[in-house]
């Protein structure tokens, strides 16, 4: 090391020079060296191999050779004794050096279209054009975070938006930016998170999800046809991009799987960076082959010393605060490849802290290595350059004390194309111990201990009778040693020395003064050495860490369960068919279906489960057709009136403990709806509620494709303050304009492709996913549910949907379908409706509750839903009111919330009544699920439970109340270490609403 | 038909009536946990004369004015909805009918009886369910203002008061980091009453402080709004400091949690919405289902309303929520006696209302089935303090009209 203490050891190297700076030099070309030799070092080449007392040769910032005698002449030498490099690490998700993105906003007036100048695309959040490395410039101090972290590499870009443009993959050296950007275009980025953009559309997931997939289609219709198309500033240079790497920033485990199927639709591939809580579906994601990086901010410990408050913490927190740091290791374990990402630590500190908890959680040291080297490398197409420590790669690694995934090691620099930059003084003296001070008069012994960074020094006599010892101040930089102390201690004359480290400190030789000033010549000779401070190992963290439940959270299944062969003894069954109610009947469940249903006695096949079920009711599971529950990150595209491009499919969200709590009232299906915000809104997802599965396996496979549409207050902004007058429409008369308008240009793009297809026109039109979904309706393809109250406006849509010749599939909330129940018969729609709300809005003032009976007598189909997350486990409850207004039967009461539901939803083959063949949905209740006094004992799916009450209240209650215990007494071991100043919070379940608008829910009144 | 052309006379042309109504052979549910099959309800004029077993007991035909056949039929008193906003507003989304919510945050003088909509047409379709009494309360600030007990009949609000200006209605804070300085401050405010009420004479007339005096005295009752275990706790203290005679808590989400306390204090407890979710992921899925019978088993005195979302409509569906709590530990007839005498014991009222015994309002109803159970919960007969009410409202009407519109349709066709 030649000078340890000056920060910024420069060599302009002449190939860069002479790529890259093509300007003059003021004076004479600068000198440099031609070769750097580093000898004598432990070089950890890749992960796995290591070679001890190396030398490296580099030339032209590469490395040239590596090996174990490598001589050069005229090289500058730097030995590295003791001393261990390890390849640059690769950052795959930084905006180092980049500026944060402006928005030009509206204020408080909602903004339809962009506000960006220039031929660029239509939405402010897809901006690819943006090229990070045109706007790349060094900054300090994110340079210096990331280099003491270990890194030499970052892929820069906008974390903005949800097309983000390009990114850069810059080396760290700081010194001249004509060399840090190594490859330009060395990524492209995406995201669902629209970012800085204030345009109205996307406001929630889903719609980011159709704006990526819409833009995506755009560009490979520009690219197909860009002779011919107008230029667009974006679409042409996304093109550019297509072969690059795509990174995929997501907030939340799930949206892995939401993205990956974009990745298959556009048969590409992402590299995502995870969110930190991707253990938790790592089969899932091993299943699928996922690249992730992944972060390493885990979440806070919260102070759990006040009980109260640790009450409020639900166990879903408190178990992913637990094992979040153990999200490396297990997904190893699971047999994927990870990388690590620095995003959102707040120091190198930090970054070690964490990286150190990873490898203690149980991720071998290679492996911690790999992801932050090879891996990245790799997966960025760039190991031909970085990632290793071989001949011809970019000579950029750090140096540290030790190997730092095994030890608690220091970085003291870092080398990056060649050019090194010290972080810590590093010493290869030794000067720890015992030494004879030889003053020309007098002899003393000097004691040093502490660490070469910080010496703690003694001096003794040993020439008189004196024995005091008297403290001495050492300091040292690079092989100058100074000791100062005072003579006979205290109030004694000070004694200066001056000296030179020799023999790697085993003679000290200088000259200073003595306690009279006079000016000698001094030596020191070691006789005893100390050893530094011995290596910290990162030590194996041995708790015995929990489980992981599906979900993962309170009521979660241990393991997945499955179906069960099963048979119902002796129960009073509501078949929903012309049976009636069978009394004494059994029910035979095989394969998940209901195999038998018979008033003889049954025989139970070898291994099945008996259910004794005299005295209990046995029905069908309930179906809601109109619920916003398990949704992901806003329930509305409110964004424009038309939105059919969007899908609540697309964000279905598993670990909703509303799910739980619906198959606790009977629920066994639902149809979860997009809002009512916009006139027509979003596709449905058609779910099973089966508890602790993935989203796809929540969705009903071959399910019958729905749309939701809207009328009335919401689609016209009526409640929502007076700023939110700008979109069309704010009138019911501009509704019915809006649902030509969609229908109309519909029929043209049908006529478009259908020329394509015939042969007429030879190029294929440009793929429009909101036209896609509307051509599907106009065929008869997929069904409407459409959110309505007032007579006018439900006359309306039947006579638009008339003279465009489809149907109405059903009408929802249809308040007021009691008034045109003829017309609806006629027209074939269904109705489904609320028992009996009413006075929330001006537009349900003529809403009754004998709504469902009228609608029911006039042959109406009609259903009894939700939309509300409370008074969907109790359906039973709100169908046994209609029996109460308007006089229906138990048994119409019933069918209301399980046979209708299933035919409005054309699922009435598969479901809605306990038939042989049928899938085995089925509820177990204490009594007549139409009493007031009935309670659900038992839910199957599929002939899975998914709900036993006798086990949430005898196991599962028990188990949750242990796991809180034994999580809070970890945290609160963590807090008496000083970790954890967050307060937990009373947090209120949040819910989406039909108005719910953006991507946040709300504990706001439900106004439906 | 009889009978009602002879109630329409009393309501048209007598207000000083004198009438004598005898029910026969119904089930009388009194409201206190006990039930008299096959009683005999006297009616004379506004008070409930008596309650008797039908069976065991002469009635001279010629004493009564009317004499009903309940036989089959079940008479409860009114169900009594508390903290409630109905009356106060009719549809939640226009600004316009809203009249719960006042600016400032201490109001005690503010007064919900003055605003109460008689007329309400809420109030119409609340009533055919057997809800006859409301607490209508004022909402917002820290101390939202005075509620006032009103019956759902009456020709204005003071003809409909049972009780006016019967409690002041306090928002206890939620835990936060304010949430020292904040109780301190509600303390302050209360000392600044109580020395107002202590020497009031000498002092400008201030009608904030005039509103809180009677809460000293133990006249106006200090209605809490609290949820939490701390909030309850600290209000518990409160109530010793400032040496208050009657405290409610209102909502006690959390106050099957503070048993014994609770009970040594005698603080009743009007609990929030049984149709509602768990406060907590954690918890059990049918906990709101089940406290009432928690708080039962510990002794507390309790009893339901309804706030929440859209409450002035829901407040039909209160006798649904008492039904619901059935299933989770409570009898039929605590869970009645949890929307009627509990109520009116709490609130200060029970002398007059909340159940069926002598000397009581005759404020009750006659219905086909258990009322609590919404398939036979059917209103044959209503009175609010001996007066007969309609036992239809417009929606019913609208029902008839559209049902007859079909019929004709039919006929025609």
């Amino acid at each position: 090391m030649k000078a340890p203490l000056m920060l910024f050891l420069l060599f302009v190297l002449s190939w860069t020079a002479s790529f890259a700076q093509f300007g003059p030099d003021n004076g004479t070309k600068p000198s440099e060296p031609r070769y750097i030799l580093i000898e004598n070092a432990t070089i950890m080449v890749k992960p796995g191999q290591t070679l001890q007392n190396a030398s490296m040769l580099i030339e032209d910032g590469k490395i040239v050779k590596i090996g174990n005698r490598i001589q050069q002449t005229g090289a500058l030498t730097y030995d590295y004794t003791g001393l261990v490099l390890v390849p640059a690490f690769i950052e795959l998700y930084s905006n180092i050096g980049l500026e944060p993105l402006n928005y030009k906003s509206n204020g408080w007036r909602p903004q339809m279209e962009s506000n960006k100048e220039g031929a660029y695309y239509w939405n402010e959040a897809v901006h690819p054009e943006l090229a990070s490395a045109d706007a790349y410039k060094l900054n300090e101090t994110q340079l210096s975070q990331l280099q003491q972290s270990g890194f030499g590499f970052a892929l820069t870009h906008y974390t903005d938006g949800i097309v983000r443009g390009s990114g850069a993959m810059v080396a760290l050296g700081s010194s001249n930016i004509h060399k840090q950007i190594i490859e330009p275009r060395a990524a492209q980025a995406y995201s669902f998170s629209k970012g800085g953009s204030h345009q109205s559309y996307p406001s929630s997931q889903m719609g980011s999800i159709a704006l990526l997939r819409q833009a995506l289609y755009d560009l490979k219709y520009y690219s197909a046809n860009q002779n011919t198309l107008p230029y667009s500033a974006s679409l042409s240079t996304w093109a550019t991009l297509q072969q690059s790497p795509s990174i995929f920033k997501i907030e939340d485990k799930w949206e892995i799987l939401r993205a990956q199927k974009i990745a298959r639709e556009f048969n590409t591939e992402f590299i995502y960076i995870g969110a930190g809580n991707e253990y938790a579906i790592s089969d899932e994601l091993h299943k699928v082959q996922t690249k992730v990086v992944l972060p390493l901010t885990f979440p806070e410990a919260y102070d759990v010393n006040d009980p109260y408050l640790a009450k409020e913490i639900p166990l879903s927190e408190l178990k992913h605060w637990e094992l979040a740091p153990s999200n490396p290791k297990l997904l190893n374990e699971a047999g994927l490849e990870i990388g690590f990402t620095t995003f959102g630590l707040k120091n190198a500190d930090a970054f070690w802290t964490a990286l150190r908890k990873v490898i203690a959680r149980g991720l071998a040291p290679q492996e911690a290595m790999a992801a932050l080297t090879t891996t990245p490398a790799k997966w960025v197409g760039q190991e031909q350059q970085m990632g290793t420590l071989e001949v011809g790669k970019l000579a950029s690694f750090s140096v540290f004390s030790a190997d730092p995934f095994q030890y608690e090691a220091q970085l003291l620099a870092t080398w990056n194309l060649g050019e090194e930059r010290s972080f810590k003084a590093y010493n290869s003296h030794q000067i720890l111990g015992s030494y004879t001070l030889h003053l020309p008069n007098k002899d003393y012994e000097l004691i040093i201990t502490g660490s070469n960074e910080k010496p703690q020094a003694k001096v003794l006599s040993i020439t008189g009778a004196d024995t005091l010892k008297i403290n001495a101040v050492v300091t040292m930089t690079a092989s100058d040693i100074s000791i100062q102390f005072l003579h006979k201690g205290a109030g004694g004359q000070l004694v200066q020395l001056h000296g030179k480290l020799i023999k790697n400190g085993m003679l000290i030789e200088g000259d200073g003064t003595d306690e009279n000033g006079t000016w000698i010549h001094w030596s020191a000779i070691q006789h005893q050495t100390t050893p530094q401070t011995p290596l910290v190992s990162i030590k194996e963290d041995t708790t015995q860490y929990g489980q992981i439940w599906y979900p993962n959270m309170a009521f979660g299944f241990q393991s997945k369960p499955s179906a069960q062969t099963t048979l119902f003894k002796n129960a009073t069954v509501w078949t929903n068919e012309k049976e009636g109610i069978l009394k004494g009947a059994d029910v035979l469940v095989v394969d998940g279906k209901i195999k038998q249903v018979s008033r003889q006695n049954l025989t139970a096949p070898s291994g099945a489960t008996i259910i004794d079920a005299t005295g209990l009711h046995l029905t069908s599971g309930i179906i809601d057709e109109h619920s916003h529950i398990a949704i992901s990150k806003g329930v509305n595209e409110g964004g424009q009136a038309i939105s059919a491009e969007v899908s609540i499919a697309d964000v279905v969200n598993p670990d909703d403990i509303d799910i739980y709590r619906q198959l606790a009232g009977g629920v066994t299906a639902a149809q979860l709806l997009h809002g009512s915000a916009n006139p027509i809104g979003g596709q449905s997802a058609l779910i099973k509620l089966k508890w602790g599965v993935t989203a796809d396996e929540l969705l009903i496979s071959n399910a019958p494709k729905f749309i939701k549409c809207a009328l009335g207050e919401n689609v016209k902004q009526a409640n929502w303050g007076d700023f939110n007058t700008v979109r069309f429409p704010q009138t019911r008369m501009g509704v019915e304009q809006v649902f030509y308008d969609g229908f109309y240009r519909a029929k043209a793009y049908d006529a478009e492709w259908a020329a394509y297809k015939s042969g007429k026109s030879s190029t294929a039109p440009r793929v429009d996913l909101e036209l896609e979904v509307l051509s599907q309706i106009l065929h008869s393809e997929r069904y409407i549910t459409c959110h309505s109250y007032v007579q006018s406006e439900i006359n309306m849509l039947m006579h638009v949907a008339d003279s465009m010749g489809f149907k109405i599939n059903t009408f929802t909330h249809i308040l007021e379908g009691y008034k045109v129940a003829d017309k609806m018969q006629k027209h074939g729609v269904a109705g489904s409706t609320f028992s009996d709300w009413w006075a929330y809005k001006f537009e349900v003032n003529d809403a009754i509750p004998y709504n469902a009976a009228l609608m029911t007598n006039q042959g109406i189909t009609v259903c009894i839903n939700s939309d509300d997350a409370e008074m969907g486990r109790r359906l039973n409850q709100e169908a046994a009111k209609t029996i109460k207004y308007g006089g229906l039967t138990e048994e119409q009461a019933w069918k209301l919330v399980t046979l209708n539901p299933a035919k409005v939803l054309h699922l009435d083959n598969r479901m809605g009544s306990i038939k042989a063949g049928k899938d085995a949905d089925l509820v177990l209740w204490t009594t007549n699920p139409l009493s007031i006094e009935a309670k659900v004992k038992l839910t199957m799916i599929e002939g899975t439970v998914y709900y036993d009450e006798q086990q949430q209240i005898e196991k599962l209650q028990p188990l949750i109340a242990k796991e809180r215990t034994r999580i809070l007494t970890l945290m609160l071991a963590a807090n008496q270490k000083g970790e954890g100043s967050k307060l937990p919070q009373k947090k209120v379940k949040k819910h989406y609403h039909c108005d719910t608008l953006g991507e946040e829910a709300t504990a706001s009144e439900n106004t439906h | 038909m009889r009978i009602f052309v002879f109630f329409l006379s009393v309501l048209l042309f007598n207000q000083a009536w004198s009438q004598r109504i005898l029910l026969l052979h119904g089930t009388a549910h009194i409201g206190n946990g006990q039930v008299q099959e096959s009683a005999a309800v006297g009616i004379v004029n506004d008070r409930i004369a008596f309650v008797k077993n039908s069976l065991t007991q002469n009635f001279a035909p010629e004493d009564w004015d009317t004499i009903i056949n309940c036989d089959g039929q079940h008479i409860y008193p009114s169900f009594v909805s508390a903290n409630n906003t109905l009356g106060l507003t009719e549809i939640d989304a226009v600004r316009a009918t809203r009249d719960f919510k006042d600016v400032g945050d201490w109001n005690p003088h503010v007064r919900s009886q003055i605003a109460f909509n008689v007329e309400s047409k809420v109030v119409e379709t609340v009533r055919t369910n057997g809800v006859l009494l409301v607490q209508a309360t004022p909402r917002g600030g820290w101390i939202s203002g005075s509620s006032a007990v009103m019956k759902l009949s009456g020709w204005n609000w003071e003809d409909a008061t049972v009780l006016a200006d019967d409690g002041i209605h306090l928002n206890w804070p939620s835990y936060s980091k304010e949430y020292a300085t904040q109780q301190s401050a509600i303390i302050d405010f209360f000392e600044l009453a109580a020395a107002y009420a202590s020497n009031r004479k000498n002092q400008n007339t201030d009608q904030r402080m005039e509103a809180m005096v009677p809460c000293f005295n133990g006249q106006k009752r200090v209605y809490i709004h609290a949820q939490t275990v701390r909030q309850i706790n600290d209000v518990i203290s409160f109530k010793e400091k400032l040496g208050l005679k009657h405290v409610v808590i209102v909502g006690g989400e959390e106050a099957y949690l503070v048993g014994p306390k609770l009970k040594d204090s005698k603080i009743p407890v009007m609990l929030g919405r049984v149709h509602s979710l768990p406060a907590h992921e954690d918890d059990l899925t049918f906990l709101p289902y089940q406290i009432p019978a928690l708080l039962k088993a510990q002794g507390i005195m309790f009893c339901l309303q309804n706030e929440g979302d859209m409450q002035p409509m829901n407040t039909r569906n209160l006798p649904f929520q008492a039904g619901t709590t059935m299933a989770y530990g409570l009898s039929e007839e605590e869970a009645l006696q949890s929307i009627s005498l509990s109520v009116c014991q709490i609130m200060g009222i029970d002398k007059l209302y909340g159940s069926l015994e002598a000397g009581k309002k005759a404020t009750f109803f006659v219905s086909k089935g258990p009322a609590l159970d919404m398939r036979t919960n059917q209103l044959t007969q209503i009175y609010v303090d001996g007066i007969p009410i309609s036992t239809t409202n417009f929606q019913e009407e609208l029902y008839l009209k559209y049902q007859q519109k079909y019929r004709s349709q039919a006929k025609t066709n």
